[in-house]
């Protein structure tokens, strides 16, 4: 039972995490040009459309003429298509507080831009104002880093954060005490008595066949919720996470002018391999590809594309593993069988039995197939769909398999005294259809729950006569 | 790789319960050398540690070469060998590997096989040699070789293949290229009884100078065609691995260089002028002694029949066709029996459909001697006695058929077509009968093929051995594989495996049929699986309610409709007659079973091929195997015997045959294997397919909420009322109905004791595992006073 109980990971885009956020926090937020870029470049196109028709607006804007703007036939479309994608454009907007509802001077509904978010973003897209980048003014580095040397410690941290995930026993000290109390907070390990031991919880497992942009976009997510418990303000780590998002692989960047708060949220992120800083003193510090594009939800791929793909996926169900990654291999151990080692290879295969390991877990059928179609070898782009699709349905009919049984809730009537007296009241219940289930020669019964009282009350009656 | 392990345990452990005593199993091991007891999988899993995943980690028992990448293949130390087919050398390592190893599984991008005994016996007697096997091998790997293997290779090879025992001109001669080998046996005193003229002692002559032989008729020859096409293949060759060099850039020189001088090594033995061959001649009433000895002191002889000297026996003079074209892949494995200018004996074995007979028929004539065909069932006797005067110029009068049906003359027959069980029956014979099995007994066989030869019980083949003389032996089949390990006997028996071809690629290349396999869950209806779980019932009931699940008779309905519309050819295969007769009464298609006469079958089938209105049949499993059906590219498979992985191989190969029309989609036969949820057939099915997958095909899925459109159509057994009706009618089935075809528990023994009548329509003794004989036939005619009397 407990199985079912296991919740499956949600991991919020910027736009929902935004949505969630009060309306003074957004407000701050909007302050900053970069920000705003960074919102209207996630947003739906039709919200940027009307974003961008509204920016030298001041006045308010009446509904009436705001629903003009939106095409009304499209050759091919269906009306409700583009009702549905109107409602959806506008709601993000004022979700997120970049229009205002307002009154106007006849009292009809009218639409305006938020100022500050308008001002901003004008900063943004036409210049002006104080340079909202990051400063690169910087004398050439001694210690320049090239892009190689980022992706391998940008990995490498990031790693010894899933490798702690996997094995939470072991090397503790890989990862400080921040970052577990992320993991602990996300509640993606559980600490399964007072002692220090962690454990991996359901929802671990499933973060970590999450690609590594989730992963890391889920992690500072539930890294910020805790900000503010370190004392950190949550606008203005924000702030900077945005700008960092702007930022150029390769390049260093000043850290001057930069308060305490933001260096301890620097630490954090050097921690996590999302920046790299050669030294505290340095001044300077490397942004990694985690960092770029943490924000953009939809070029996702972009942090795992240039790794390789390393499982080949046979329709035989077995996989094969070219990887010398302890953690990959470990990855792979959750819902496969590991059968033998090569120096450069691991042969694995899957298996009911290895597949319901992994569901038990409260690992998704769906989890497992998207972690491998993500992590497949270049060879398997040669097929479609990428991972064989007897595999994928196999390991979705595995998942089924355990959802067959249904429950209902029911009161059980036994010990009848004769058989009459049960066909009795077994007839009365079928007649009334709260019947669950019946067996005559054990005498037994079950009725819904709901069915209860006029099967009590009726059985009262019969007693009495 | 831990479940082969099972499956062999589990094996013996049957063999045990079914009272095959140990002295047995002893009588069975004879005739097998020791080396080939030698298990390579269970000395490297002992010495191989594990990690903290229970995997067997070989990463210190190997290092890896740093140009590992442009190399294909790792080794692992309980020899299982792992193949990328995407290297640039696949090419190169493919063709080795399926000389010296046993594919395990072939799906499409990593293969895996593993070295046996038997493999590298195959090997060698190809013509390999230990120390190449051992350096190719070398250059292959991605990391060095594991211990063990080397001495693997050298205790299995070093021994075997030394020795041949040639025909030349009817006088038996021992034949080796090695003086010591030669010399250790003469000194042996049993040899020495053997030998024809001891005093002579060994003769030494120059190495003949082999010449290779082409598979092409003479007519064409003449026309110039065939020199041609030799010269073709090679110069293809060559550029192929020109190719390969050129686009890669990659592949290693060690690798190529190797390849080529492998690939030859067979052809060009003579290069080394000045080898001796030696050897003595032997008394021929002694063979099977020397045979023996020679076993014994772990020199296996080799057969080799050198059919072009040999002046005694008649040529029979028939010939390929000009049109008769063999495939690549027909001709690879013929190269590998007659690659030294001489006959081998061996198995080829090539999947259902991929033309095996036309291998057969041009084996034959390219011996050109009198030529024996044993197959397993009357209907394949006439099939291959087709193939013959299809393919060849043998003429009507040449081709003698010897079946309880037809008898024809033999004597002036220079081919005869007959089955396992009318050779190796030991009961009184018709004298008609009696007359041609004297004359059979009599004659020195050029050639021996024998069909379907995974069928044939190593007991059975003995028997044919001693009534028959062939000089060689030409094994075919689809499925090496018997769920009673017994395969291993065939290869000292007929001889090595010398070819087994790759279903994926074959079917990549169009030569046999794109097969898409579904299997489909069809629930029980709860009366159906009431029944079921209550276990009231008896063994052959239950497989009846499975087989007759309605939703799964309205899942059959809806499929054969659906693909009658398409014009496909459909058949469906039940076992249990009762269910077949019903499903066929009710959906109104004819249906074949063991009953049927043979006349009656081939009329069904005559109308299946060429009537527009007849487009689907049931079969029972009479058909699982050497029925042709070409024109059937649709397979339903409603019930099957459990966990066979040989049936379900054998029933594809009923519409693997390539199929003409449009090539544009991606499928164009269908295999539905309907499976009654929730029963054991679930399980059974998981082993069945088994084989199948490691041959690289896919299974989907199917459950019939997925069949569009099944509603709407009019099928069968919609109501309750209409399901608890057959249900009844399941329940009050004699026994006797349903007994017809059942399994029998005795052994293989018993088979011969029947009519005369019957033993066409068996599919060869099975033993217990997977046969067809009929109940009863005998007893129904008799009356109970003649029991009376008799007693």
């Amino acid at each position: 039972m407990l199985a079912f109980s296991t919740q499956t990971l949600t991991c919020k885009n910027l736009q929902e995490y935004l949505r969630s956020l009060p309306k003074d926090t957004l407000d701050r937020l909007y302050r900053h040009p970069a920000t705003c870029l960074a919102v209207f470049r996630e947003l739906p196109e039709l919200s940027r459309q009307f974003i961008l028709r509204l920016l030298f607006v001041t006045k308010p804007i009446s509904q009436v003429l705001l629903a003009t703007w939106i095409p009304q036939h499209e050759p091919g479309r269906d009306l409700g298509d583009i009702a549905s994608e109107h409602r959806q454009g506008t709601q993000v907007l004022l979700d997120m507080y970049i229009w205002q509802e307002v009154k106007d001077h006849q009292g009809n509904m009218a639409i305006k831009l938020n100022n500050t978010f308008r001002e901003n973003l004008k900063v943004a897209v036409l210049g002006g104002g104080k340079p909202w980048t990051m400063s690169a003014a910087l004398d050439p580095d001694p210690h320049q880093r090239d892009i190689e040397f980022l992706d391998k410690y940008a990995m490498d941290r990031w790693e010894s954060v899933l490798q702690f995930l996997v094995q939470p026993g072991q090397g503790q000290t890989a990862i400080s005490r921040d970052a577990m109390l992320t993991l602990l907070h996300a509640g993606l390990i559980e600490s399964s008595d007072e002692s220090d031991n962690m454990q991996i919880t359901s929802s671990g497992f499933q973060f970590l066949l999450l690609d590594t942009a989730s992963q890391v976009w889920f992690f500072i997510l539930k890294y910020l919720e805790t900000v503010t418990e370190r004392g950190l303000s949550l606008v203005s780590c924000l702030t900077f996470l945005f700008k960092l998002s702007f930022s150029t692989l390769g390049k260093d960047y000043s850290m001057e002018g930069m308060d305490n708060e933001l260096l301890t949220f620097l630490q954090h992120l050097r921690e996590f391999g999302l920046v790299y800083l050669r030294k505290r003193i340095s001044g300077r510090f490397y942004p990694t590809r985690l960092a770029l594009n943490i924000t953009a939800g939809q070029n996702k791929g972009t942090i795992d594309a240039h790794k390789h793909g390393y499982l080949v996926i046979e329709t035989n169900y077995r996989i094969y593993a070219y990887t010398v990654s302890e953690l990959q291999i470990a990855l792979l151990s959750i819902f496969s069988d590991i059968e033998g080692r090569f120096p450069n290879m691991v042969v694995a295969s899957i298996s009911r039995s290895s597949v319901r390991r992994a569901l038990l877990k409260g690992i998704g059928a769906e989890q497992i197939t998207s972690f491998l179609r993500q992590h497949c070898h270049p060879q398997m782009f040669k097929n479609s769909p990428v991972v064989p699709r007897t595999v994928a349905d196999q390991i979705k009919l595995w998942e089924l398999e355990r959802e067959r049984l249904e429950f209902s809730e029911g009161v059980l009537y036994k010990d009848f005294m004769s058989v009459h007296d049960f066909s009795l009241l077994s007839n009365f219940a079928s007649s009334k259809g709260v019947l669950i289930y019946s067996d005559e020669k054990q005498r037994t019964m079950v009725v819904t729950k709901k069915g209860h009282p006029a099967i009590k009350l009726f059985w009262k009656e019969a007693q009495t006569k | 790789m831990g479940k082969k392990h099972k499956l062999h345990e589990k094996g013996k452990k049957r063999r045990r319960e079914d009272g095959y005593s140990d002295e047995e199993e002893n009588l069975e091991l004879e005739g097998v050398p020791q080396a080939s007891t030698q298990n390579v999988e269970e000395d490297g899993d002992k010495t191989t540690p594990k990690d903290q995943y229970g995997a067997f980690d070989y990463r210190s028992q190997m290092e890896l070469r740093d140009d590992h990448e442009t190399r294909p293949l790792w080794i692992a130390t309980n020899g299982h060998i792992f193949l990328e087919s995407f290297s640039p050398v696949y090419k190169h390592a493919k063709d080795f590997l399926i000389t010296i190893a046993e594919p395990v599984c072939r799906p499409e991008h990593v293969h895996e096989y593993k070295l046996t005994a038997y493999s590298l016996y195959a090997a060698v007697s190809v013509g390999l040699q230990t120390h190449d096997i051992i350096e190719y091998l070398k250059r292959l790997c991605k990391t060095s070789l594991p211990p063990g293997i080397c001495q693997f290779i050298q205790s299995c090879t070093l021994s075997y293949g030394k020795v041949k025992l040639v025909l030349k001109k009817n006088r038996y001669y021992v034949e080796s290229d090695f003086p010591d080998v030669i010399q250790k046996l003469i000194k042996n005193p049993t040899i020495q009884e053997c030998m024809l003229s001891p005093n002579e002692g060994i003769v030494s002559t120059e190495k003949q100078k082999s010449q290779a032989i082409v598979f092409t008729s003479h007519q064409a020859q003449m026309a110039g065609g065939s020199e041609d096409s030799k010269t073709d293949g090679k110069t293809e060759g060559d550029a192929s691995n020109g190719n390969v060099k050129e686009d890669g850039g990659v592949v290693p020189e060690d690798i190529t260089d190797f390849y080529d001088k492998i690939d030859k090594a067979d052809e060009e033995e003579e290069e080394d002028k000045n080898l001796k061959t030696l050897s003595f001649e032997v008394n021929q009433d002694r063979i099977e002694m020397l045979q023996k000895t020679c076993i014994g002191l772990d020199y296996p002889l080799l057969a080799e029949y050198d059919f072009k000297n040999d002046t005694v026996n008649e040529d029979i003079k028939i010939d390929l066709k000009p049109s008769a074209v063999l495939r690549p892949y027909q001709e690879k494995s013929l190269r590998k029996m007659f690659g030294n200018g001489r006959a081998r004996s061996g198995i080829i074995v090539l999947p259902c459909g991929a033309g095996k007979s036309l291998v057969g028929v041009t084996a034959c004539c390219t011996v050109n001697k009198k030529a024996l065909v044993l197959c397993n069932s009357g209907v394949s006797v006439e099939q291959w006695k087709q193939q013959f005067k299809m393919w060849s110029t043998a003429t009507d009068d040449m081709i003698c058929r010897f079946t309880s049906d037809a008898k024809d003359k033999p004597f002036n027959a220079g081919i005869l077509v007959t089955t396992y069980a009318m050779i190796s029956h030991s009961q009184k014979r018709a004298y008609e009968a009696e007359q041609t099995m004297n004359w059979l007994k009599d004659q020195e066989w050029g050639i021996m093929v024998l069909d379907e030869v995974h069928t044939i019980p190593a007991k059975m083949f003995r028997r044919v051995l001693t009534i028959v003389q062939s000089h060689c032996k030409l094994g075919l089949t689809a499925t090496l594989v018997r769920e009673d390990d017994k395969i291993a006997d065939l290869n000292f028996l007929i001889g090595p495996k010398l070819y087994e071809a790759n279903w994926l690629e074959l079917q990549k290349e169009g030569f046999i049929a794109k097969v898409q396999c579904a299997e489909v869950w069809c629930p029980m209806t709860p009366e159906f699986y009431r029944e079921y779980l209550m276990g009231k019932v008896s063994d052959q009931k239950i497989k009846l309610l499975c087989a007759m699940n309605p939703n799964k008779f309205r899942t059959c309905e809806f499929l054969i409709k659906y693909h009658e519309n398409r014009n496909d050819k459909i058949i469906v295969f039940i076992d249990e007659v009762f269910a077949l007769s019903h499903y066929a009464k009710t959906i109104q298609r004819p249906f074949i079973c063991g009953k049927t006469g043979q006349k009656e079958r081939m009329a069904i089938i005559q109308n299946f091929k060429l009537n527009p209105k007849v487009n689907t049949i049931f079969f029972s499993r009479v058909a699982d195997t050497s029925f042709d059906i070409p024109e059937a590219n649709v397979l339903i498979e409603i019930s099957s015997q459990g966990g066979s992985r040989r049936q379900e191989a054998q029933r594809l190969g009923r519409i693997l045959r390539a199929k003409k029309g449009p090539v544009a989609e991606l499928y164009n036969a269908f295999f539905y294997a309907l499976l009654s949820q929730d029963t054991r057939e679930m399980g059974y099915s998981r082993k069945r397919q088994s084989f199948l997958i490691n041959q690289g095909y896919a299974y989907r899925v199917i459950t019939p909420t997925q069949l569009l459109g099944m509603t709407e159509q009019q099928l069968h057994y919609t109501t309750r009322e209409e399901k608890v009706q057959l249900l009844e009618q399941i329940l009050a089935a004699s026994e006797a109905d349903m007994y017809e075809e059942g399994i029998s528990n005795e052994r293989g023994a018993s088979g011969s004791h029947r009519r005369m009548g019957n033993m066409g329509s068996m599919s060869g003794a099975d033993d217990s595992i997977y046969g067809e004989r009929r109940k009863g036939s005998k007893k129904d005619h008799q009356h109970f006073l003649f029991k009376k009397f008799r007693s």
